[in-house]
């Protein structure tokens, strides 16, 4: 099945290897840094940062281009607004109220280049970090909001029911369209209300049988003893190490020179 | 609803086409892609089922029965070899002219699309498919999907909540919801039996029923054979499948492990548990009384009456 939920690549790199929660803060770090500076010099220091993180997650080119695809629309617009609405003053070409100036050009470059490099470096993320680990991760990074009394853990164990589930729906769905294309059901013709009305037959099953797991779970784990709110100990403690301790102060390095450069 | 050929519906009603549809599988091939590397799930499979018989297709979990039930269905397409319904492949539909398509009544493509709609398919778990708010109208979803006219549709769909044995006038309002999980069980394949189809697939339809429903499920299946439909019917209760069956198609690993009418010497039994099956009850009771397996009778009464 294609999904673009499941964006994670399977993998055991150096970049898989590190702890969600190091990957998660330098991404975050990198990303704001971005945005504080606009220079050329400076987004080429972060653009190499992340073509080094591309090449050492060991993903295919093809996994980064699923997750390009749907923004390159956002960075044309980007650009094309930026290109034509420029300063007037020095424009070498003006046509109504549309200015294309080098100071215009130049800047329309430069948002849509910093947006592809977000978008890398967020993509070396989710695609070399399993959602669960994520989840965890931020959970983690979430614990001090405890002490004002906001439920990260069950917000944490929320998601990540929710992922989990994600694709096991996936499949019910599958099944239920095939059950239903048995009986002579047909998805893909017709205009867009016709469309959503032959969808009925597939979605009165499947939000039926949403809350009849939901509830099956929700008893299974009372049953396991449950509680929410009280402090859960975990299988896997999540575990930074030296090359945690190396990303980070990588990162902080990129982002000095990025930032002074 | 849609823009049916009637040509359909003639074909399974008109006097003088067999009721049950003849099946054939030549070297039919199918994998499962997957991220990193397809998946194959049927290598080469091929067998024949005269119309009428009864094939019981028995194999391990993940050996392709499932897979091989959805193709013949047309949900999916065979990657290599063709599904020949009445003697007809999707080629040679598109290819030939009236001669091939013979009692399809119809030619081309739209001929073996057309004989694809009198092949029935009860999924593992069919209440998963229930959605209308009564019984009655889940039931005529698929018939009227085929274009009958409106006094067909519901002709047929008492027709077949009765053959269940689910009485209309008792459960044909009721919400589907509301119905038992035998009673959903029963609902579902009535889903399927209105469209009636001559060729039935049946993906593992005993599975978490009671044994009362059981028996009510196989005295229906019993009652569809006898009426001359086709019965494909994947499962792992080979005392079922014994007594439903009259031939049977083992897979194992996406490969024929064997086909044909049922083999239980020595040879069958090793085959059966090399599928983590064991041999009918019947046939080993046959074996420990001293009798020829081979000979053991297929239901408990004939078995009283040999015994007498």
């Amino acid at each position: 099945m294609r999904t673009t939920v499941a964006q994670y690549y399977p993998g055991d790199s150096p970049i898989h290897r590190l702890d969600p929660r190091a990957k998660f803060v330098a991404v975050t770090a990198l990303a704001v840094a971005l945005f504080l500076r606009d220079s050329f010099a400076g987004l080429a220091v972060f653009a190499v940062a992340g073509v080094v993180a591309y090449v050492l997650s060991g993903v295919p080119a093809a996994w980064f281009w699923r997750a390009f695809r749907p923004l390159l629309w956002l960075v044309g617009l980007t650009f094309l607004a930026q290109m034509l609405f420029g300063p007037s003053d020095q424009a070498f070409a003006s046509w109504w109220v549309f200015h294309i100036s080098r100071e215009g050009l130049a800047f329309a470059a430069f948002l849509s280049l910093r947006l592809l490099v977000l978008v890398l470096i967020g993509s070396v993320l989710t695609l070399t970090t399993q959602p669960l680990a994520l989840t965890d991760g931020l959970a983690w990074l979430g614990r001090p909001l405890r002490k004002l009394r906001v439920p990260t853990d069950e917000l944490a164990l929320m998601v990540t029911i929710a992922l989990r589930f994600i694709p096991t729906l996936l499949v019910e769905v599958d099944q239920i369209m095939r059950a239903q294309r048995a009986r002579g059901a047909d998805f893909g013709s017709g205009g867009p209300v016709r469309r959503a009305r032959a969808l009925v037959p597939v979605l009165t099953p499947l939000f039926v049988l949403s809350f009849r797991r939901a509830d099956e779970l929700a008893l299974a784990m009372e049953a396991r003893c449950y509680q929410p709110g009280i402090v859960r100990t975990r299988l896997h403690p999540l575990k930074a190490g030296t090359a945690d301790a190396v990303l980070l102060a990588l990162t902080a390095a990129v982002i000095v020179l990025g930032l002074l450069i | 609803m849609s823009g049916e050929a009637p040509a359909t519906r003639g074909a399974a009603d008109a006097a003088g086409t067999a009721r049950g549809m003849a099946l054939e599988c030549r070297a039919v091939g199918f994998s499962y892609e997957e991220a990193q590397a397809p998946i194959p799930a049927l290598r080469d499979v091929s067998f024949a089922l005269a119309g009428g018989r009864s094939l019981a297709l028995l194999g391990a979990s993940g050996s392709g029965k499932s897979t091989l039930l959805q193709i013949v269905r047309g949900l999916d397409a065979p990657e290599a070899g063709a599904v020949l319904l009445d003697g007809v492949g999707a080629a040679q539909a598109a290819g030939a002219g009236a001669g091939a398509a013979g009692g399809a009544g119809g030619t081309g493509e739209a001929g073996y699309a057309a004989l694809q709609k009198q092949v029935g398919l009860v999924f593992q778990t069919p209440e998963l498919q229930l959605f209308a708010s009564s019984a009655r109208e889940d039931v005529a979803f698929g018939p009227s999907r085929l274009g009958w006219p409106d006094d067909e549709v519901a002709a047929a769909v008492e027709e077949a909540l009765e053959l269940v044995g689910l009485p209309p006038e008792r459960f044909g309002d009721r919400h589907p919801y509301a119905l038992s999980g035998g009673e959903q069980r029963r609902l579902a394949l009535a889903g399927v039996l209105a469209m009636r189809p001559r060729l039935l697939l049946l993906d593992e339809p005993f599975v978490s029923l009671d044994p009362a429903t059981r028996r009510e499920l196989a005295r229906i299946l019993s009652r569809l054979r006898a009426d001359g439909v086709t019965l494909v019917l994947a499962t792992h209760d080979v005392d079922l499948a014994w007594s439903l069956c009259d031939e049977l198609l083992m897979l194992d690993a996406g490969r024929v492990a064997a086909a044909g009418p049922w083999d239980l010497g020595a040879a069958g039994r090793e085959l059966l548990a090399a599928s983590r099956l064991r041999e009918p009850f019947l046939v080993e009771l046959w074996r420990r009384l001293g009798r020829d397996p081979r000979e053991a009778p297929r239901t408990y009464a004939e078995a009283a009456e040999a015994l007498a």
